[in-house]
């Protein structure tokens, strides 16, 4: 059996994925912390753990994300927008949009049925217009990151920032903690300020059916609803959104081996 | 017969009290606390005590900056902007252009014949304000008033690749573990501030003189950096903080004196200092 890796070094967190026969075989994910070589070589030894084989075995390693140059033992790199496209389209094959809601950014991906991308666009490199936004506000609220969705889920009355930096959000996220506002409420507003963010740059794009989320931020629910209501669709989301740009990887990993 | 100009501003309130000539009697800075009104109050009261004044000695109090609203004592309010520009041209007759970097905002001016002609600011994004050097100064574990002196050590200024305050965080710090030289980050951060200030004042169109202003002009590594990217002469003046209570002192003074010889009756507010509380509905 032929052994692919690919590996997404990201802003907040790293994932990796390893491939055989095509298909999924095993999977991490760790924080990157500061030091993006060791966090690769952390996966690397974990897949290789995970499925008992050698790295010798691995015949293959493609790298990607915002940190793929740290990836030393990787035979090449690839662009994360590419990689994304390709993870989705190897889970959903009729997926002709993909939004990816990482922690520095967001990007929106047009693709064809052979998982080719055909248009791009992202956020602007603002904390705002990303998952970060999120993190940030947990961090003042003093909540779990999982159970951000849940709490923001309870809300009745969000409320709006108003700002749209993330510097400026989390001043106004104590004012309004000291204001006694609920923690949901304030969730629940970081939630509607970044759905709107999200879906204009849908928009912009144009928004092409089926449309998929992927990214850690496809993990919050109750963001993922916001965006169907304001596009007025229903997205795909993957059982593990966090590793389609790493699966892409290793796919495209694959596909370069046997090319 | 005397003046006071009352600038609650973001991070910190500053009283200044003048003479009818104009003369600065004194002056009181403290950090603006979520209540703006009883910390006005206090500083107020600290401002008399200094001067050997009563407040009712006081004969026209103009408020301004974003807390303005929230002066019990104040006679009128004035905005920011126009304080600053009458503020900064008394001290400096020939200014032309003043930039206030405050610590949520940033503002750029243009000065005519003493008064405020045009302006441009960012309130939207904390990269180009004062926070975000507050930001990364609490990231590297320095205090923020150190941050120029030892900015000046670098041998290198390491240019910093996000725009963002939240990103450049990260990246200082891994900046820092990567074993970069404090100081050559810090250089760096400066240029950063500047060249995003700059872009602004160059919307507004610089004419000399030109005067910087805020909590960021004490920064000398920020004067420099400014100086270098805008390729200008720039005057600070002694208490750069005060420049936005000065003005509103000296409005304070030229809307008393003016009333009454165009015939208006000015009103006053009650000079109690007392205590105002959140409760309080005369003032909310």
């Amino acid at each position: 059996m032929s052994w692919f890796m690919g590996i997404d070094i990201g802003s907040a967190y790293s994932k990796g994925v390893l491939t055989g026969d095509f298909k999924l075989v095993a999977s991490h994910i760790i924080k990157s912390g500061a030091d993006y070589r060791k966090s690769a070589e952390a996966i690397r030894t974990e897949l290789i753990r995970k499925v008992n084989v050698t790295q010798k075995d691995i015949a293959n390693t493609v790298a990607t994300g915002s940190g793929a140059d740290n990836v030393y033992f990787a035979s090449q790199k690839a662009s994360d927008i590419v990689c994304t496209a390709r993870g989705i389209n190897n889970v959903f094959p009729q997926a002709r949009t993909v939004i990816d809601v990482a922690s520095q950014s967001t990007k929106v991906i047009r693709l064809n049925e052979e998982g080719i991308v055909t248009n791009f666009t992202a956020s602007e490199k603002c904390a705002a217009g990303g998952g970060r936004f999120i993190e940030v506000i947990a961090n003042v609220l003093r909540i779990d990151l999982s159970d951000f969705s849940r709490l923001a889920a309870r809300s009745r009355s969000p409320i709006t920032f108003s700002t749209g930096c993330a510097v400026f959000g989390e001043s106004e996220a104590v004012t309004r903690i000291s204001e006694g506002i609920s923690k949901q409420d304030i969730a629940a507003g970081v939630n509607k300020a970044l759905a709107s963010n999200i879906s204009s740059l849908v928009k912009k794009l144009k928004l092409e059916e089926p449309c998929a989320v992927c990214g850690g931020g496809a993990l919050n629910t109750a963001l993922v609803k916001l965006i169907e209501s304001e596009l007025n669709t229903k997205l795909l989301i993957p059982s593990q959104p966090q590793l389609i740009t790493a699966l892409g990887a290793a796919i495209i990993a694959a596909a370069s081996a046997t090319s | 017969m005397y003046f006071a100009g009352v600038d609650i501003g973001s991070t910190m309130t500053k009283v200044v009290l003048t003479d009818k000539a104009g003369n600065l009697l004194s002056f009181i800075k403290g950090p603006t606390g979520a209540e703006h009104r009883r910390l006005a109050n206090e500083v107020m009261r600290q401002a008399l005590e200094e001067a050997r004044l009563h407040i009712d000695d006081i004969s026209y109090v103009v408020a301004t900056g974003y807390g303005r609203l929230n002066v019990p004592f104040a006679d009128r309010q004035i905005t920011e902007l126009s304080c600053h520009a009458r503020g900064v041209s008394s001290l400096f007759p020939g200014a032309r252009t003043a930039i206030d970097i405050g610590g949520q905002d940033a503002k750029c001016l243009r000065i005519d014949n003493g008064r405020l002609a045009s302006f441009v600011m960012n309130d939207k994004c904390a990269a180009g304000t004062g926070r975000f050097l507050e930001v990364t100064a609490s990231a590297l574990s320095i205090r923020l008033e150190d941050m120029g002196d030892i900015s000046l050590k670098a041998t290198r200024r390491v240019p910093i690749s996000n725009l963002c305050t939240i990103f450049a965080q990260q990246e200082v710090v891994a900046l820092l573990s990567r074993g970069e030289k404090l100081e050559n980050i810090l250089a760096g951060l400066h240029d950063a501030l500047a060249s995003r200030v700059a872009a602004l004042a160059r919307r507004l169109g610089i004419e000399p003189e030109l005067v910087l202003t805020g909590g960021v002009a004490k920064n000398i590594g920020m004067v420099k950096a400014m100086k270098e990217s805008l390729g200008c002469e720039i005057l600070v003046p002694k208490e750069p903080l005060l420049t936005g209570a000065l003005g509103a002192a000296i409005l304070a003074k030229e809307t008393y004196k003016k009333a009454p010889a165009a015939g208006e009756a000015l009103p006053t507010k009650s000079r109690r200092l007392e205590k105002a509380t959140f409760f309080n509905q005369e003032y909310r």
